[in-house]
């Protein structure tokens, strides 16, 4: 119901939630003042009843031997030494008539116990507690003033009164103040979110480092704008790679073709053969990029099975080794035998793949390569090194990168895609790749051991 | 062979079905995925074409339907390039190959070769016999004309492909598929490299090259 004033909207706002807490401890202070005031009330009662009782008892037992006249001189007397506090006593006879004490009564005489016995002390109109006990030739009333009571009732009305408005005032200040606060806070994110949305990224949430739930919230919020703002720097640069990197095999493409219209016979068949192969290399740079944007999505999601790695290593150093052998390299293995991973075979067959096809590619005759798998506590290393020349390259993790190659393989076939591939397979695996070009060229796939 | 068709994008069809035609084939298209599984349990055919995306019933859908109506039609899936769990998928479904747009068409034919008139599923022999050469799977021995032969493991793999496919040609794709179990192409010349090791290890005093280049297309082992 939009536009009405619900108790659930009301909780949904900070400034009502402080609010409905504030009138919450309102109600408590009520309840507990009231509880309070109630029992004490009683209590009182109950010990003037008590007072009475034994009053009443009292004069009983004085006047016994001596009747009704022996209570009648036991009140005087009683009467003579009164102060304040003292009760007040009225001895009729049967016929009604006052024989002892110093009160008029006002209220109906009845046997028994009376809350609220008015009567007249001089000019004092009284309200009282009395005890009215039939007595052998008359009736006997003794009453104790409820003033002292309505004082003590007075008195804690106005206490939890006091309690209620302070509660209600401070609670309702609190409540301004605490959504005050909160508002002024969340304006900052809010501001900040406005100037992003207007197009300004650079823009972040003012921290003021104090470690509240608004500096931390502050701090996630800065840390995922940064992250988005790398992921779109990333993709800003991976479009304009992948303009950039298309236009040369495109418009050797183009020229192919161009030439394959103004030439005859075999020089035509031979033009349009290679305006395939340039064709086939446009869609193997494509098939990659895909490739490459697949799995770095599918870290959540990849399908993972149980395998020998080390087997599998086993293989793939089997599977180059012929080539390597023809190209004049040596091809050597340090595998850990029996080491089990979950993850993808085929992606992780690609990764090695990857790596061995560029050390086979872009080192000189001669140059000893080696295909280590070793574990340790925590993780799994797969790591294809050489003792080539390296990539000359002191900022090697940039050739993670789509597009990045060495400067030395400027001039040598590749399209800067092969160890994108690996980095984005180590990191669907929950691991990493480390590259090191300094002595020789050593790539490491860090993968989480199998649990 | 009787061929069916199910592909959607005109161009894609109209390619595939003269090509098919041109090489012999009789063939049938269809553009529509609910109109293609009418075809398929309606008519004989000895191998299905069927894109991944269609109008109306997806590929995989349609080879589902195909399978749970108990026709064990050959299939040969076809699916946009980069999708590496589109294969897995497809071959689940009960597609028998899969194949990733854009192909060249010897790769489509040599595949479809390779389906077609494929004996019912049967229990593998533990002995291939092609021409000369008898290759033995469990013990892993090979010899030609009797002369024992000794290969690498993966060189034995491929060897045993070939010799399953005998007078149908295998392209590169297959065979990194069938005995690397790759599902990318390495920039390697891993394929021919062990072709030619195994090609000179099984020539050795022979006059006959055992196994076939087919130019563009692949490679084939030599029968009598």
């Amino acid at each position: 119901m939009p536009g009405k004033l619900t108790i659930a909207r009301l909780w949904r706002s900070t400034f009502g939630l402080v609010v409905l807490v504030a009138l919450g401890f309102a109600a408590a202070t009520v309840a507990i003042g009231s509880v309070a005031f109630t029992i004490t009330h009683e209590a009182l009662e109950k010990q003037l009843d008590h007072r009475i009782e034994v009053e009443t008892a009292a004069l009983l037992a004085e006047a016994h031997e001596d009747g009704f006249h022996g209570l009648a001189e036991a009140i005087a007397r009683r009467e003579a030494a009164r102060s304040t506090a003292s009760p007040d006593y009225l001895l009729l006879d049967s016929k009604g008539k006052r024989v002892a004490g110093g009160i008029v009564a006002r209220s109906v005489i009845e046997a028994g116990y009376d809350e609220f016995f008015g009567y007249t002390r001089g000019k004092d109109r009284v309200v009282a507690q009395a005890l009215t006990t039939p007595v052998p030739g008359g009736t006997l009333i003794v009453a104790a003033d409820r003033a002292g009571l309505y004082e003590i009732d007075r008195i804690l009305g106005g206490l939890f009164s006091g309690a209620l408005i302070t509660v209600l005032v401070v609670g309702t200040g609190a409540a301004a103040l605490v959504g005050l606060i909160t508002r002024r806070r969340l304006a900052r994110i809010d501001r900040t979110a406005q100037a992003i949305i207007r197009g300004d990224f650079a823009q972040r949430v003012a921290r003021d480092a104090s470690g509240s739930e608004f500096d931390n919230l502050a701090a996630t919020l800065n840390h995922m704008l940064d992250r988005i703002a790398g992921l779109l720097d990333n993709l800003r640069q991976v479009s304009s790679d992948v303009a950039h990197d298309l236009r040369t095999p495109l418009t050797r493409l183009y020229n192919r073709l161009d030439r394959a219209m103004l030439a005859t016979g075999q020089g035509r068949t031979d033009e349009i053969e290679a305006a395939r192969a340039e064709a086939a290399e446009l869609l193997d740079i494509f098939a990659a990029l895909l490739r490459i944007a697949e799995i770095e999505g599918m870290a959540e999601r990849l399908p993972r099975t149980d395998f020998n790695l080390s087997a599998l290593a086993e293989q793939m150093a089997e599977t180059y080794r012929p080539d390597a052998e023809a190209s004049g390299h040596k091809l050597k293995t340090e595998i850990a035998p029996g080491i089990h991973m979950s993850g993808d075979r085929r992606l992780l067959s690609q990764a090695m793949a990857n790596l061995l096809d560029n050390a086979l590619r872009h080192t000189p005759v001669g140059t000893t390569i080696t295909l280590s798998v070793q574990p340790d506590e925590r993780q799994v290393s797969i790591q294809v090194s050489d003792d080539g020349p390296g990539s000359g390259d002191p900022d090697s993790d940039r050739l993670f990168q789509r597009f990045a190659r060495a400067e030395g393989s400027r001039s040598s076939e590749g399209h800067g895609l092969g160890l994108a591939l690996v980095s984005a397979v180590a990191s669907a695996h929950g691991g990493s790749a480390r590259l090191d070009g300094s002595e020789g060229f050593q790539v490491t796939l860090s993968l989480p051991k199998l649990r | 062979m009787r061929l069916l068709i199910v592909e959607d994008d005109a161009e894609t069809n109209a390619f595939v079905k003269q090509g098919l035609i041109q090489a012999g084939h009789v063939v049938v298209a269809s553009t529509d995925g609910r109109d293609g599984l009418f075809q398929a349990t309606s008519g004989e055919f000895d191998a299905i074409v069927v894109d991944r995306m269609l109008p109306g019933l997806d590929g995989l859908s349609l080879v589902k339907a195909l399978r749970a109506a108990s026709n064990a039609t050959p299939v040969l899936m076809l699916t946009a390039i980069g999708g590496i769990t589109d294969r897995v998928e497809g071959l689940n479904a009960g597609a028998d190959d899969y194949l990733i747009k854009p192909f060249a068409f010897s790769e489509l034919a040599a595949r479809l070769n390779a389906l077609g008139r494929r004996p019912a599923a049967r229990a593998e022999p533990n002995r291939l016999a092609v021409g000369d050469i008898v290759v033995d799977l469990d013990r892993r021995s090979v010899e030609r004309a009797g002369r024992r032969i000794a290969l690498q493991p993966r060189e034995f793999a491929l060897l045993a492909e070939l010799m399953r496919n005998p007078r149908k040609v295998m392209t590169r794709t297959m065979l990194l598929e069938r005995v690397w179990d790759f599902d990318f192409d390495p920039k390697t010349s891993i394929v021919e490299t062990h072709l030619s090791r195994l090609r000179s290890k099984l020539n050795a005093g022979f006059e006959e090259d055992a196994i076939e280049t087919v130019r563009g297309a692949g490679y084939m082992i030599r029968g009598e």
